[in-house]
């Protein structure tokens, strides 16, 4: 069977693009590789657990509730490491359906076609290389959310959260909550920067009070909220035992950092879409049209893997991409109408995302500080002086320097020290645009062999005719 | 060089570090490195060993680099083990009843 | 004014270029994009005798010699060369006779294959699977990282003097010979056209027509694990190529072919070309079960009608040359590019060239 939409993620943005389209008749796919649908910000706890509902858990159930009322295909615990069709086809053979090869919960691959293709992937952190990040102990500011949030978990008893933009708060709020210490707040941004972004919150009330609301806490609690600053470095034995801020060590068990969060492009560029430098959008992004069209046909994609804008607008841009799909398909009269609420949504959410996003942006000041024994490559432990010894060995963007170092070659594919090592060949090459980006490569993710192999029995490879001898 | 040391009273303090208020299966008992560890049947696996005070994960292929949960959304492939012999990313992997985990 | 202009910096055009400029010329090296990006920086790396054509084993022999000893007379570059034993492995008696017929025809060529029972092939390699049959044995074997070629190469190419011109395409040739760039016209006393598979286009700037087939290689790589073993290993069919580097991860090749073309380049794994090598590789080293697949990639390979090389003087145009389409070419290439340097030089080389006038014939019969 074909389907007329699959979507791929289940966040905010693809549960929204998806309930859409099967409020609309589609017949529609959603693929997520989590046990339920709820994407990084609405992750739903795991089976079993009951943890008290907030802004957030109701604004996720309220997301699932739509999804599973509209009727719509989700298949669950279901990791898409392939994609292809569309004009991944032969010369002068026409666009042929997308395909998205998937392992199920069981551990099988297995495959889905659709006539269109909406990419709802979402982000993942950026933790740009210092010192002792590779400690246990060290980990990602978002993934703290995620610990907290879905899995009820502190990450330690004393913990030090670093690096931009709202999750800071976020995060420093919800570890005093739960009875944690937090020795201090280590801030990337000055707070004339925030008073920057203010104006564009005001059309978010809500979150404005929410920050404000979490800074009264942090201040009540005595917690050290150093602004402009980093973390110069971690340290400890066997794990993290303390961090430096400016020439001050703070004992801690945890450190909490993340650096902005960078859009999931791994499948837009394997279609090879067309991509712009957007740092203040978290990076590269796909060219997209006002209704989240790529430059492939039928080709869409939307939340934050389409450019950071956050969980407002992830679901009126989901609903977008999948109202031009449809449009595009040839099942949907009224576009304009359809798409003017959305579209209405969009814009307001996206004011308030992008000027988080903006916080959230690469700082260039954080790479040019990296010592250079430092490790940035964390498979395959290549180090920013490596980096720069292949730059000057002639390597001139993000694809020769990998093949020149091994940077990225490893099972996190490039995502952990890309945006570092990206940064580092821009400095010698003239800027992010020049150095561009790793080609995109299948599979999307790790894939264990076992779930590849099935039952096959050797007469089934097909055998050319054997080359002359 | 200044130092904010952990104070003295926070020294034995064992305040737990499952967030309370949140309603969980009962235990099941499973391994970790040989080591029998007991926690809410379904909890995540990189969320139960942090609450067994186990960070380090294994020596991966360098010391300098041991294994670590670092991104919890199974991006970053620093949290690998074996659960029953096959590989696993630890934040991705649910908790049960008598499973074997090792280093990977 | 330059003697040589090469176009095209792969494995082919490097080492033209290299022992063009050590025998004194003033070489210039034009690629459209980065050095060795194309097929000398994405291939398998595989060193082989077993999946060389018979016609070519005296030079691979003598390539890879020089692999071995790259820091030698590359003035320190290196591609983590590793001698190893090789094994072409049968699972059928259809595989097993075929193993036989081409061991026969390569040793007559000098490489020193020899048929092994599977117990003695499970000897020299602990992880090959009981299906084995029967197998080709060739202790002169190995493979290399081939992503590291273009780094190899640079460092020797400038210190020779070479002028390297990367991300200068051409887009034609004039008599005389006014190369065409995007930079501007680049003049030159003889010119070598290096250009993979995009010779069949650098021909038709000279009015010649040499039809040069595609193949879309797709190559699949593990994640690092431990030893699991310890040759390179290929099946009779040549649709396997296997072998475990120092780091850990195992590299899958076998020539399954990819979507891709001249205009576009390597464009999309295949899903089923995918399965079937990764299951072709577990069935011949069970171990593999346990890894995960990291990468797969794709590289255009380029053949010529008859499989052989084209390599020598392009007939009817006073110093232009050719050097490509060579069989597992990545093996022979610094060879044949220190070969095709003697002709240029007015030596005679060591070894025979492979001139396309045979090629050209075919083609105007046809
Ligand atoms: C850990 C984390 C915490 C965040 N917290 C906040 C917050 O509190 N507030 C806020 O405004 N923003 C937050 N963000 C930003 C966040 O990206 C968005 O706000 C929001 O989640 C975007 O929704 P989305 O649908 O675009 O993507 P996501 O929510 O990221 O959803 C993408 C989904 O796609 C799935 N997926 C990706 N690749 C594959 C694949 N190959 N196969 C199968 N499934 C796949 C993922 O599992 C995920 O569920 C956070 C981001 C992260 C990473
Ligand atoms: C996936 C794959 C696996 C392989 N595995 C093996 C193996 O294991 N062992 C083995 O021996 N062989 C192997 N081969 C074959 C081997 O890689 C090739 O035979 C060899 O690399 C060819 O070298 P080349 O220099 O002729 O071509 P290329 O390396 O393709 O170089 C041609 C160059 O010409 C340039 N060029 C093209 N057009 C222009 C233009 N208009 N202007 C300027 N420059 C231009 C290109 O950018 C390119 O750099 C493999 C090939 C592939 C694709
Ligand atoms: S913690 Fe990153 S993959 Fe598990």
């Amino acid at each position: 069977m074909i389907y007329d939409i699959a979507v791929l993620g289940g966040g905010p943005a693809g549960m929204a693009a998806a309930a859409e389209a099967a409020q609309r008749g589609a017949r529609v796919v959603l693929l997520e590789e989590s046990a339920a649908p709820g994407g990084q910000v609405y992750r739903a706890p795991p089976a079993g657990f009951t943890v008290p509902p907030d802004a957030d858990s109701r604004a996720g159930d309220a997301l699932r509730a739509t999804l599973r009322q509209s009727g719509a295909e989700v298949r669950t615990g279901c990791r898409v490491w392939g994609v292809g069709g569309g004009p991944l086809v032969p010369m002068d053979t026409q666009a042929a359906p997308f395909r998205l090869d998937a392992l199920a919960p069981d551990g099988q691959s297995f495959a889905v076609q659709a006539r269109a293709l909406v990419l709802c992937a979402g982000t993942h952190e950026r933790i740009i290389a210092f010192p002792g990040w590779t400690l246990p102990g060290v980990l990602g500011l978002a993934a703290a959310t995620i610990l907290l949030k879905a899995h009820g978990m502190l990450p330690g008893r004393r913990v030090v959260v670093a690096g931009a933009g709202p999750l800071l708060y976020a995060v420093a709020a919800k570890l005093l909550k739960a009875g944690a210490e937090v020795p201090a707040v280590v801030d990337l941004a000055h707070s004339r920067e925030w008073a920057r972004a203010l104006p564009a919150l005001a059309v978010r009330p809500d979150l404005l009070a929410r920050g404000l609301l979490w800074r009264a806490q942090m201040l009540a609690r005595g917690v050290r909220v150093v602004s402009g600053a980093r973390i110069a470095a971690a340290a400890g034995g066997e794990a993290l035992e303390r961090v430096l801020v400016g020439d001050t060590w703070i004992d801690c068990d945890a450190l909490c950092i993340g650096h902005g969060l960078v859009p999931a492009t791994e499948a837009t560029r394997a279609f090879r879409a067309a991509h712009r430098y957007a740092a203040e959008a978290g990076g590269w992004v796909p060219v997209l049209d006002g209704d989240q069209r790529c430059s492939v046909p039928f080709l869409y994609a939307a939340g934050d893997g389409a450019g950071v804008r956050g969980a407002a607008a992830a679901p009126a841009s989901g609903r977008l991409a999948v109202l031009a799909a449809l449009h595009d398909l040839g099942m949907l009269p009224d576009h304009a109408g359809a798409r003017a609420a959305p579209a209405r949504d969009f814009a307001r959410a996206a004011k308030a995302g992008g000027a988080m996003a903006r916080m959230m942006a690469l700082r260039p000041a954080l790479v040019q500080a990296i010592p250079p024994e430092t490790i940035v490559c964390r498979c395959e432990g290549v180090t920013r002086a490596e980096i720069e010894a292949a730059c000057a060995d002639g390597a001139a963007d993000m694809n020769q320097m990998k093949q020149f170092t091994r940077c990225g070659m490893g099972p996190c594919q490039g995502r952990l020290c890309g945006e570092t090592a990206a940064e580092l060949v821009a400095m010698h090459c003239g800027g992010r645009e020049r150095a561009g980006f790793a080609t995109g490569r299948l599979p999307l993710r790790p894939v264990a062999m076992d779930a590849l192999l099935g039952d096959f029995d050797y007469a089934d490879i097909p055998v050319p005719n054997a080359a002359p001898i | 060089m200044d130092v904010i040391a952990k104070p003295d009273r926070m020294k034995d303090v064992a305040h737990p570090i499952r967030i309370a208020g949140i309603s969980r299966p009962a235990d099941v008992a499973f391994s970790f490195e040989g080591r029998s560890l007991l926690a809410p049947e379904g909890e995540n696996l990189a969320a139960a060993l942090i609450a067994a005070g186990i960070r380090r994960l294994g020596e991966g292929q360098d010391a300098a680099r041991p294994r670590a949960a670092l991104c919890m959304m199974g991006v970053c492939q620093q949290c690998l083990l074996r659960v029953d012999g096959r590989l696993a990313q630890a934040c991705l992997t649910p908790i049960y009843a008598g499973m074997v985990v090792t280093a990977a | 004014m330059f003697d040589v202009a090469v176009i095209g910096a792969g494995v082919m055009g490097c080492s033209t270029a290299l022992f063009l400029a050590r025998a004194g010329m003033k070489v210039v090296l034009l690629d459209r994009g980065a050095i060795c990006r194309e097929a000398s920086g994405v291939n398998a790396g595989t060193l082989t005798m077993q999946m060389t054509r018979a016609a070519l084993i005296p030079y691979a022999l003598r390539a890879h010699e020089m692999w071995l000893r790259m820091p030698e007379w590359c003035d320190g570059g290196h591609v983590l060369a590793t001698g190893c034993p090789g094994l072409s492995v049968a699972f059928t008696e259809h595989e097993a006779a075929m193993l036989e017929e081409r061991a026969h025809f390569r040793r007559q060529a000098g490489a020193p294959i020899e048929l092994v029972t599977p117990a003695r092939a499970r000897e020299i390699e602990p992880g090959l699977s009981d299906r084995v049959i029967a197998a080709g044995h060739c202790p002169i074997d190995g493979f290399t990282s081939a992503y590291l070629t273009g780094r190899a190469f640079r460092p020797a190419l400038l210190n020779a003097g070479v002028e390297l011109r990367e991300n200068c395409g051409v887009h034609g040739i004039k008599p005389g010979f006014a190369v065409e760039t995007a930079a501007g016209v680049v003049q030159a006393k003889r010119i070598v056209l290096a250009g993979g598979v995009w010779l069949q286009d650098m021909a038709a700037w000279l009015g010649v027509t040499l039809p040069i087939k595609v193949l879309v290689n797709q190559l699949v790589v593990t994640e690092r694990m431990p030893q699991v073993m310890r040759t390179v290993l290929g099946v009779a069919s040549g649709l396997l190529s296997l072998k475990q580097y120092a780091n850990g991860s195992v590299l899958i090749g076998g020539g399954w072919q990819g979507i891709g073309d001249r205009a576009r380049g390597g464009l999309a794994v295949k899903p089923e070309s995918f399965l079937g090598n990764v299951r072709l590789a577990a069935h011949t080293v069970p171990a593999l079960r346990d890894a995960r697949v990291v990468r797969a990639w794709l590289g255009l390979e380029a053949e010529t009608a008859d499989a052989l090389p084209a390599i020598g003087p392009i007939p009817g145009i006073d110093d232009a040359w050719i050097i490509g389409s060579v069989h597992s070419g990545y093996t022979s290439g610094p060879y044949l590019g220190k070969l095709l340097a003697q002709a240029i030089c007015g030596e005679a080389p060591e070894l025979p060239l492979f001139p396309i006038d045979r090629l050209l014939a075919q083609e105007k019969a046809a």
